[in-house]
């Protein structure tokens, strides 16, 4: 620890201090969550094309009043095309020890296929220490036996896991575990993890980031964004005030909460609502951000019927406070969605370049126009989503009405 | 003069506890204080009013004085100063020992045991998330009682809503009337919670004493109790209504069915109830058909059966040590809401020693049930309400970011009418016209003002609901249901707090 003394005090874009002590896989004791603002970029290829790491790194670090070097991260969709059907956990690990405890856990529960450190720049500006970084390739094996047979499908055996990782298994954390896609995130400024991370190395379908801008909390690299389970990736601005009712739900359907944060929920949410209670994307996007029961009244009769019900039976889902968020999926397509809040009370815009083939969507238009300069931009509405998928375009613009090409 | 030993008429004397004075120089003697007190407190003697003993401090001669020349002043401790022995002790004492009866009281306990909703203090929205004007953007209150389905079921990328499944009440409020029965309070008292329900789009508990006739005009805002006397139970009781509740327990008195003394069973309440006149109304403590959850579980079904499954069907429980457990089981047993009623619950006649000791606070209760019912993944099927003690929107809004969907309130509807919680009920005296059947006195009470009083009120208390949520960033009230994150503890006990989920103040996040 002594060490530590010598260490240079980081400062932000105002010269001021910012940050107490750095943390890596284990949760920093006390840890009790993290508010702030963020800014947010994304973009993906229409025509599933691929787009290299530094676009987003531009896009990200254009935004510098929005993030104080306090965490900032990237994912990657479309990442692994040799390994498409596989899934990619990637780990932090404090140290070896972390390492080893978690493929002591993984052995005969995964079939791994292909280990790799994920390369990490020798020199960098951020300040130690670093985690370890790994990534496993694995299947899930056909006889999966957790806690007794339970005959759990794939993709729940699998966040069970990682759930009990994250949950029980000291000095490792699971950053990102979906098939075709990784999770890049740090401790840093967003040129930093860029830099890091080396993303010029990288090119993918899709990509998420997030930089953030903390009033408080320690640093910790494994609660920056993306926040994400299986394929789900989900970067955020905002700060969700119904946190308590909305975590409720996600516990009653036996998520556990590691890492304290309202984003960790709406990861969950995402994946309840979506992959397990097979909600369409836009009636999810609906429960969480819904329109007023007078606004509802308004709706022609079907539509009304299921716009009470939505809200009547996943009340606890209603994301309520100010958010704009970025969520991405690799399965069954990869997609990008961009949602805010009812009242939209946090900043959301999206864009398209000339040519067609890629979207975005930003907090701002700057993180659009440095990287496409005659994009066509516009703004998605209140708790209405934009919707990209890869391989078919763009789905909705966020300014259609609600429930637009959903089944009555 | 007495041949009786002046000693034994002393030991039945009790110092008067309340003394009512009128200012001489201002009185114009026009004696409707003596009229209105219906406690026989004032005499008109040798041209003056003068106290003749028994005030009660119902206040009714203060408020019916033209001159407004009469103050009731509390009579200083008239015992030798004892920390143990307090004064309410050697009173309880003396008159047992005079009655040798069971000592009764009514409305909530009123020993001063300190409300915990005091210690919780509120968050709001400082410049990280905004706060929300209710006056110029919506701010929702709109809330259902029922069950509701955990989930919907998606088939073929369709959206399936089964609506006929799970009757549901939608209120403009999160407030709902608890159960007062005919009986316990009078035909005009009723009338008026019935005229509030409706217009504040609420429901209001029935009580177990039937319903009049003359109120299935309001049956889509009332929910009909089934309690253990099951008196005044018929078809369209339970057929026209919006609810069905099963009253298992009350509050004030747990464990205990429910007391109407004989001089209250006047002809009409005979017939709501369906009992004969002038007989005690006393409801067996347990339902003799319900000595465990499956026999619940039965009495539900067969309402929901004789209902067709048009209606919610609830179970009333008064707050006990166990109660998380017990909610389980009751939801378990196929009940649709659920009441919790804590240990402040008022009633209209108790046996002291019951309504002042046993039983859980609400605010605990509250969220052991909403804690419990979330362990088991069964907090979002039901509605839970709760109530027993709640004076203000601020002890309203305590409770629902404590885990209540809906709160219940009655005391304070009765003190919007007129009541000044004097606890006399169980006499059936009431000079306000509330809790008595004597004509003379239910005639003081015009059930068109009492309801708009009532609807003033509760109007207030939601727009209030609204002003907190704004500040606290929040634009429906669904979003505070059980969202203990955003209150903090500040009493003297945090074990309370942490029994309670709730931290403490200080403690913030991130």
């Amino acid at each position: 620890m002594n060490d530590r003394k010598d260490r240079e005090v980081r400062t932000d874009r105002l010269g001021m201090p910012v940050q107490a002590e750095n943390y890596t896989a284990s949760r920093p004791p006390g840890w009790q969550g993290q508010l702030g603002g963020c800014g947010i970029a994304s973009c993906i290829s229409l025509k599933g094309g691929r787009i290299d790491g530094d676009r987003i790194a531009r896009m990200l670090t254009i935004m510098e009043e929005r993030e104080n070097g306090l965490g900032a991260g990237y994912a990657c969709y479309g990442l692994f095309p040799e390994r498409r059907d596989q899934y990619c956990l990637q780990f932090f690990f404090d140290d070896e020890e972390g390492k080893q405890a978690v493929e002591d856990f993984l052995d005969g529960r995964l079939d791994i296929l292909h280990d790799e450190k994920v390369f990490l720049r020798e020199r960098s500006t951020i300040s130690p220490p670093y985690p370890l970084v790994w990534r496993y390739f694995a299947n899930v094996p056909h006889a999966r036996e957790w806690r007794g047979t339970r005959d759990l499908g794939e993709e729940d055996y699998l966040v069970e896991l990682v759930q009990h990782i994250n949950e029980r298994v000291p000095k490792a954390f699971c950053v990102s575990s979906g098939k075709d896609m990784a999770v890049f995130k740090g401790n840093g400024y967003s040129y930093e993890i860029a830099d890091l991370y080396d993303l010029g190395r990288y090119s993918g379908t899709m990509w998420l980031s997030h930089s953030r801008f903390p009033t408080n909390s320690p640093a910790w690299w494994a609660g920056a964004h993306p926040l994400s389970l299986l394929d789900w990736g989900v970067c955020h601005n905002g700060e969700i005030t119904s946190y308590g009712v909305n975590r409720k739900l996600v516990e009653m359907n036996g998520y556990k909460c590691t890492v304290l944060t309202d984003t960790e929920v709406v990861t969950y949410l995402w994946d309840l609502l979506v992959r397990r209670n097979g909600l369409p994307t836009e009636v999810a996007a609906f429960v969480m951000a819904p329109s007023t029961f007078q606004e509802i009244s308004l709706l022609p009769p079907a539509e009304r019927r299921l716009a009470e019900w939505l809200r009547i039976t996943y009340k606890e889902a209603f994301l309520n406070g100010p958010f704009s968020i970025i969520v991405g999926r690799s399965q069954p397509d990869i997609s990008l969605i961009a949602l805010a809040d009812r009242k939209k009370l946090r900043p959301m815009i999206a864009g398209l370049s000339p040519n067609e083939e890629v979207a975005y969507c930003a907090s701002e238009e700057s993180a659009i126009r440095i990287v496409e300069p005659d994009a066509r931009t516009w703004a998605p509405g209140a708790g209405n989503p934009f919707i990209a998928v890869a391989g078919k375009g763009i789905v909705r613009r966020g300014t259609e009405p609600s429930f637009q090409g959903v089944s009555l | 003069m007495s041949e009786t030993p002046p000693t034994k008429r002393l030991d039945h004397r009790l110092p008067e506890r309340f003394l009512p004075i009128v200012n001489y120089d201002l009185c114009r003697v026009c004696r409707r204080c003596v009229n209105d007190c219906s406690y026989q407190a004032l005499e008109f003697r040798e041209s003056k009013v003068v106290a003749s003993g028994g005030c009660v401090a119902c206040g009714r001669c203060i408020a019916i004085c033209p001159a407004n020349c009469i103050e009731i002043r509390p009579v200083p401790p008239q015992f030798a100063p004892h920390g143990n022995w307090s004064e309410r002790s050697r009173r309880s004492i003396l008159a047992q020992a005079s009655s040798g009866g069971v000592l009764l009281s009514s409305c909530g306990a009123d020993d001063e045991h300190p409300a915990i909703f005091d210690d919780l203090l509120l968050d709001a929205a400082q410049v990280t998330n905004p706060s929300i004007d209710p006056l110029r953007e919506p701010v929702e209150t709109v809330t259902y009682l029922g069950r509701r389905p955990g989930r919907l079921e998606v088939c073929d990328g369709k959206v399936m809503v089964r609506e006929d499944d799970t009757p549901l009440i939608r209120m403009d409020m999160p407030l709902m009337f608890g159960h007062i029965s005919l009986g316990s309070i009078s035909y005009n008292a009723q009338q008026a919670l019935f005229m509030a329900a409706k217009e504040l789009n609420i429901v209001a508990g029935s009580g177990e004493g039937g319903l009049h006739p003359d109120f299935y005009q309001y049956a889509d805002h009332i929910c009909s109790e089934v309690a253990s006397g099951r008196f005044g139970i018929k078809p369209e009781y339970l057929k026209e209504v919006a609810a069905v509740e099963i009253k298992i327990g009350q509050g004030a008195k747990p464990g205990h069915g429910g007391h109407l003394p004989g001089e209250k069973v006047t002809t009409m309440i005979s017939e709501t109830r369906m009992i004969p006149r002038g007989t005690d109304a006393l409801s067996p403590y347990p339902h003799h058909d319900i000595y465990s959850i499956e026999d619940l579980a039965q009495l539900i079904s067969v309402l929901k059966e004789s209902t067709e499954y048009r209606l919610p069907v609830g179970v009333k429980i008064a707050a006990v040590h166990n109660v998380g457990a017990i909610a389980s089981g009751i939801v378990r047993a196929g009940a649709d809401f659920l009441t919790v009623d804590g240990f402040k619950g008022g009633t209209g006649a108790a046996p002291r020693v019951i309504r002042d000791h046993a039983g859980l606070p609400v605010e605990v209760a509250i969220a052991a049930v909403d804690r419990r019912l979330t362990q088991e993944g069964l907090r979002n099927r039901v509605t839970v309400c709760a109530g027993g003690g709640i004076r203000s929107s601020a002890d309203m809004i305590k409770a629902l970011a404590l885990g209540a969907d809906v709160v219940m309130v009655s005391t304070s509807a009765m003190v919007a009418m007129g009541c000044r919680v004097c606890q006399q009920c169980h006499r059936g005296l009431c000079s306000w016209g509330i809790a008595t059947q004597r004509d003379d006195l239910t005639s003081r009470l015009d059930p068109n003002v009492a309801a708009a009083r009532i609807v003033r009120l509760f109007r207030a208390w939601n727009e209030e609901l609204k002003e907190v949520l704004g500040a606290m960033g929040i634009d429906a009230v669904e979003s505070l249901v059980g969202n203990r994150d955003r209150l903090r503890y500040r009493g003297p006990n945090p074990k309370i707090a942490e029994v309670m989920n709730v931290k403490h103040i200080g403690e913030g996040w991130g």
